[in-house]
């Protein structure tokens, strides 16, 4: 089967939906939330009643422009919206204001890592339109039931090129998207909220070849991992048709994740015919190139750059540093550290990375939540550095660091964590350990001379994690010779 | 005189002077409505009891010494295609019947705010699709001239209404003609504001484009005195609409140094010749009154009616999807498929003339078509508003005839609807332009049927095209009042 | 010029007997007849109109309306929901 497999190229496209966190909705002034009990959220906008009229929020436009800077898009500073006609219920006005000659952004790039390499996805375009509302299907109704509070939610559809080789790039090139809406702090980006959804166009040719072969489009698929499984499966699919000599038909499908398989649901045939044309209750609109220029200055360094950036100019492994600028806050606050240089930033990325990773994971917070700053964990690096105090002393420094607002000093002075390293209590320390342990120095006699490790162990341990363990290392390997 | 015969501005004058209160006129009004309706039918729903209080609301403001607006007490009719919070609004189709929609048009909370009266809701051709008002699903309403002929549409009730004296004003809604054309057979000023100038906010929508509310009356002051009320822009609602400081008439005392243009096209085939006659008359009259005429050309008008059915009836065929029997309105075969649902709702519940437009919009958009008929169309629109503002670099407005000719009788052009769509070539190419174009009568055909003359200014020249109206108006001694 | 009749009523959620459609395509005939009288015109690009332009709205909150006063004129509603037919994933 893999040999089979290999002899295919994947060809994926996305066009990625993502709602955008605006305080209203696209058209109207309701308010743009998730959750609110059915229809409470509606106004005759929303539901299309006869007479209404859509009104464009500025904070949309700006936020497809953000994400046009931050894709390198060419911005439309003169763009429209256009009408996409169809029925369903779900779509009030039986028409969904959307953009179609004229996108927002077109022309951009995004570069995103995959196995360590980086790989470059063209972006075709950016647009804005309206979401549509929620069907409820209810075993206990002979009908479905409507809820229009989803109606006129902002959404950006953003369109790939068909650049993606394989379900892993278009996996990490959904989380590329996602994480960088999150950095421009335009989506919340809850996939399990259904924020971000995309539909997914495969197609497979044999390697060597240079058309593409006949592709198929799977919708709404909402989870990183459906859209891995997605993909896998339909290529899969078309491989095996090809295989046996039959031809792919291009059709609309739809992947059941729980099920894992796809099934048809619209055929060539009856592809809708959506008499685009231009919306004629919204004009034209200009934004100034000034606006562009300070919406592009507004986009922060993004996630790509940043790992690329920490591997380059701190030394970090490209994993640490992946895992680091993949979260804005984390990142945020490893900059801040960096910027104070103090300390060393391994050691800085080490502990985000370690221990403070893990008490965030396991409390499921974010750092900004914790009471911890850039000053205090960088001076608590500061006193490991200086030997003023231990690594495992610092643990208990950074516990107390995240809960309570006191400084590194105060908490070493307060719970008496300071590194003993007193030549005289060391000493005394040494020759009691030496003295209840005949056999491990009997082996160091002997040759075994690794077991100074281990007497290091007994004296931290009757420090109670207080001594230096580099001097009284030093301090062992002297004595053992006297004893 | 009687109180009903009596002008918007007389009527508020006498309420300052307290020679009549509030209520007295809607009690009058009320009375003459329920006189005239039998033979006008202009009425779809009259609200009695809403205008007695509004009415009584007035008078208390008054004896209280409180501040009232510019149509205190006065009542305004408004065509059904309006939105009236609590009470129905059917744009006269079977397919919204019932529906009362759950907030006021901007125009209708001008209208409150101003302490205007409103007795009810008018008459219209489905949709406003149509030149007579026999679109209605409801009644036909008769032109108060002459009950066997038609009022002219799609604005009919509020032509009409005003024209058999029901009420003094009244709004209505133009998208080729709509206003204009009745107000020219029913014998009474009817003023299509340009694109922008009022807002659409809460009217149903026909052609999103080429829709404008605009007032009716019957006298050039009481226009202008409705057109002051609802202007403005509505930025909150409506992002096609524009600021706009309209400050009143613009007083000419005669017409010196008026240029008036006429283009040829409009008095061509098509136009009887009784129309031209009292057209040129008028104009001849104005040449009389100092104004200079001047010949010009608008080489692109035999192509507007197109560009207009191509546009308005696209718009239309999406704004109209809406009508599905899920949200509101009439609803079809509800134990069927969603399909069934969809069909049966908008087969049973849109008039033959609606399904028509319908029809042309969803072919000239679908997909192969959108290029040789909408997008040509939309260039072609281009083109009109270009030669409408050479021609304005060479004089400051336009006359022409409002419609071909006089009214015509019920009936007799339901079965044709290419003669009943030739009706609207003098005006489309206004809307088609977005520029604001009057009509104020000129005279009558043998028959004793009202002539409408129309006049055409640039964007924003609503003063002056109401102060050239009112120059001829005085010169005429007022319009004639049918008699009733 | 040719039409559909069938075709242009699916798109448009319309139906016609028969009888009705006959009809209909006689008159479509010269309804579009007298709409293709249009000239030769340069169609490209788009349809922007810089002459023309909007402003935009401020991202600020309005109220909404009560449930009650938006399912007022539904023709089925339940459990503050519209009902339609019973819907199969589009």
């Amino acid at each position: 089967m893999n040999s089979v497999n290999e002899r295919y190229e994947v060809i994926v496209g996305l066009e990625i939906h993502a709602e955008l966190c605006t305080k209203t909705k696209i058209f109207c002034g309701c308010k743009n939330a998730f959750g609110a009990e059915v229809n409470t959220l509606c106004c005759p906008v929303c539901m299309g009643l006869p007479g209404s009229l859509p009104v464009l929020n500025k904070q949309v436009v700006d936020y497809a422009i953000k994400m046009g800077c931050a894709l390198g898009c060419t911005i439309n500073r003169v763009s429209k919206n256009d009408r996409k006609n169809y029925y369903y219920p779900d779509l009030p006005k039986a028409y969904q204001i959307s953009q179609f000659d004229v996108p927002l952004c077109e022309h951009g790039a995004l570069d995103i890592l995959v196995d360590g390499e980086v790989k470059r996805v063209g972006i075709t375009r950016i647009h804005i339109e309206e979401d549509a509302g929620k069907l409820i299907h209810d075993d206990a109704f002979a009908g479905s039931l409507v809820d229009f509070n989803r109606c006129g939610v902002p959404l950006i559809e953003i369109v790939s090129e068909p650049d993606l080789r394989s379900a892993e790039e278009a996996k990490a090139y959904m989380e590329a998207i996602t994480g960088i809406l999150l950095y421009l702090g335009i989506s919340d980006a809850k996939m399990q909220e259904g924020s971000v959804r995309a539909d997914v166009n495969v197609s497979v040719r044999p390697r060597g070849q240079a058309e593409f072969g006949t592709r198929t489009e799977m919708k709404n698929v909402n989870s990183f991992g459906a859209v891995y499984r997605a993909i896998q499966y339909e290529a899969q699919r078309q491989i095996e048709v090809l295989e046996a000599g039959g031809v792919i038909e291009q059709e609309t499908r739809r992947w059941d994740d729980a099920k894992g398989v796809n099934y048809v649901l619209r055929t060539k045939e009856d592809a809708q015919d959506y008499r685009y044309f231009p919306e004629p209750d919204l004009l034209t609109f200009v934004v100034s190139e000034q606006h562009v220029r300070e919406l592009a200055d507004s986009v922060p360094e993004l996630p790509v750059a940043k790992t690329l950036r920490y591997v380059k100019e701190y030394g970090l492994n490209q994993d640490d540093a992946q895992l680091l600028a993949s979260s804005k806050p984390r990142s945020e606050f490893f900059d801040a550290c960096v910027a104070l240089n103090k300390c060393d930033k391994k050691a800085v990325s080490n502990w985000m990375i370690g221990d403070i990773a893990r008490i965030l994971n396991e409390r499921r917070i974010e750092v900004g939540d914790t009471k911890l700053t850039p000053e205090k964990l960088t001076d608590m690096i500061v006193l490991i550095e200086k030997g003023a105090i231990s690594n495992t002393a610092a643990k208990t420094v950074l516990e107390t660091m995240i809960d309570e607002e006191r400084s590194p000093d105060e908490i070493v002075r307060e719970k008496g964590l300071a590194q003993v390293s007193d030549t005289g209590a060391l000493l005394a320390i040494v020759r009691e350990v030496l003295a209840g342990n005949a056999k491990a120095v009997a082996d160091y006699k002997n040759g075994k001379t690794n077991v100074l490790g281990f007497l290091v162990g007994q004296c931290m341990k009757a420090s109670r994690g207080q001594g230096n363990p580099a001097m009284l290392r030093e301090m062992l390997a002297k004595e053992i010779e006297t004893v | 005189m009687e109180l009903y015969r009596k002008s918007a501005s007389q009527l508020a004058a006498m309420l300052r002077s307290k020679e009549v209160s509030a209520v007295e006129i809607a009690r009058e009004t009320l009375a003459r409505i329920e006189a005239a309706e039998p033979a006008v039918d202009a009425f779809l729903s009259v609200n009695a009891e809403a205008a007695l209080t509004q009415a009584a609301e007035v008078d208390r403001k008054l004896a209280a010494g409180e501040a009232v607006g510019a149509l205190a007490g006065i009542p305004v009719a408004v065509k059904d295609n309006i939105c009236t919070k609590g009470t129905a609004t059917t744009c006269a189709s079977k397919i919204l019947e019932h529906f009362a929609p759950p907030y006021n048009a901007t125009v209708v909370e001008k209208l409150l705010a101003a302490d205007a009266i409103l007795p009810g809701k008018v008459n219209m051709d489905e949709f406003a699709m149509g030149g007579s008002c026999e679109n209605s699903a409801f009644k036909a309403t008769k032109n108060p001239w002459d009950t066997t002929r038609v009022p002219g549409g799609s604005s009919g009730g509020s032509a009409a209404s005003v024209a058999a004296c029901e009420v003094p004003l009244s709004l209505g809604s133009d998208t080729g003609g709509s206003v204009r054309c009745p107000a020219g057979l029913c014998g009474i000023v009817g003023l299509k504001p340009t694109y922008g100038a009022v807002s659409r906010f809460g009217l149903v929508a026909f052609a999103s484009s080429l829709d404008q509310i605009g007032p009716m009356a019957r006298t050039v002051d009481d226009a202008a005195l409705l057109f002051s009320v609802i202007c403005g822009q509505d930025a909150a609602h409506d992002a096609t609409s524009k600021p706009y400081a309209f400050s009143g008439i613009e007083e000419m005392r005669d017409c010196k140094g008026l240029r008036i243009g006429v283009p040829a096209e409009y008095f061509g085939e098509g136009v009887s010749d009784e129309v031209k006659a009292a057209v040129r008359k008028a104009v001849d009259d104005y040449r009389a009154m100092g104004a200079e005429i001047v010949e010009l050309s608008l080489p692109s008008t035999p192509y507007a009616l197109s560009a207009y059915y191509i546009i308005s009836s696209a718009e239309a065929s999406s704004n109209l999807a809406r009508y599905d029997g899920v949200k509101y309105g009439y609803s079809g075969r509800r134990d069927g498929s969603l399909n069934d649902l969809y069909l049966t709702t908008r087969s049973e519940g849109f008039g033959k003339e609606v399904k028509r437009r319908i029809m042309l919009g969803t072919y000239v958009l679908s997909s192969g078509y959108y290029d040789a008929y909408y997008k040509r169309a939309k260039m072609l629109q281009r083109m009109i508003a270009r030669e409408f503002s050479d021609a304005f670099e060479r004089c400051d407005i336009i006359v022409t005839p409002t419609t071909p000719a006089t009214a015509f009788g019920l009936g007799e052009k339901l079965g044709d609807p290419l003669a009943m769509y030739a009706s609207d070539i003098c005006t489309t190419t206004v809307n088609i332009a977005g520029l604001p174009a009057l009509s104020v009568p000129c005279g009558f055909d043998a028959a004793g049927l009202p002539i409408g003359m129309q006049l055409i200014g640039p964007k924003w020249s609503e003063a002056k095209l109401l102060g050239a109206a009112k120059c001829y108006e005085t010169a005429k001694g007022g319009f004639a009042v049918k008699e009733m | 010029m040719d039409f559909d009749v069938k075709h242009i009523a699916k798109l448009a959620m319309l139906q016609f007997t028969d009888e009705e459609a006959a009809e209909f395509e006689k008159e479509f005939a010269s309804i579009v007849g007298m709409v293709e009288n249009l000239p030769e015109l340069e169609s490209a690009g788009t349809l922007l109109d810089e002459s023309d332009t909007m402003e935009l709205r401020e991202d600020t909150v309005t109220p909404s309306y009560p449930r009650d006063e938006m399912l007022k004129n539904a023709p089925h509603a339940v459990a503050g929901c519209i009902v339609v037919p019973k819907t199969v994933e589009q």
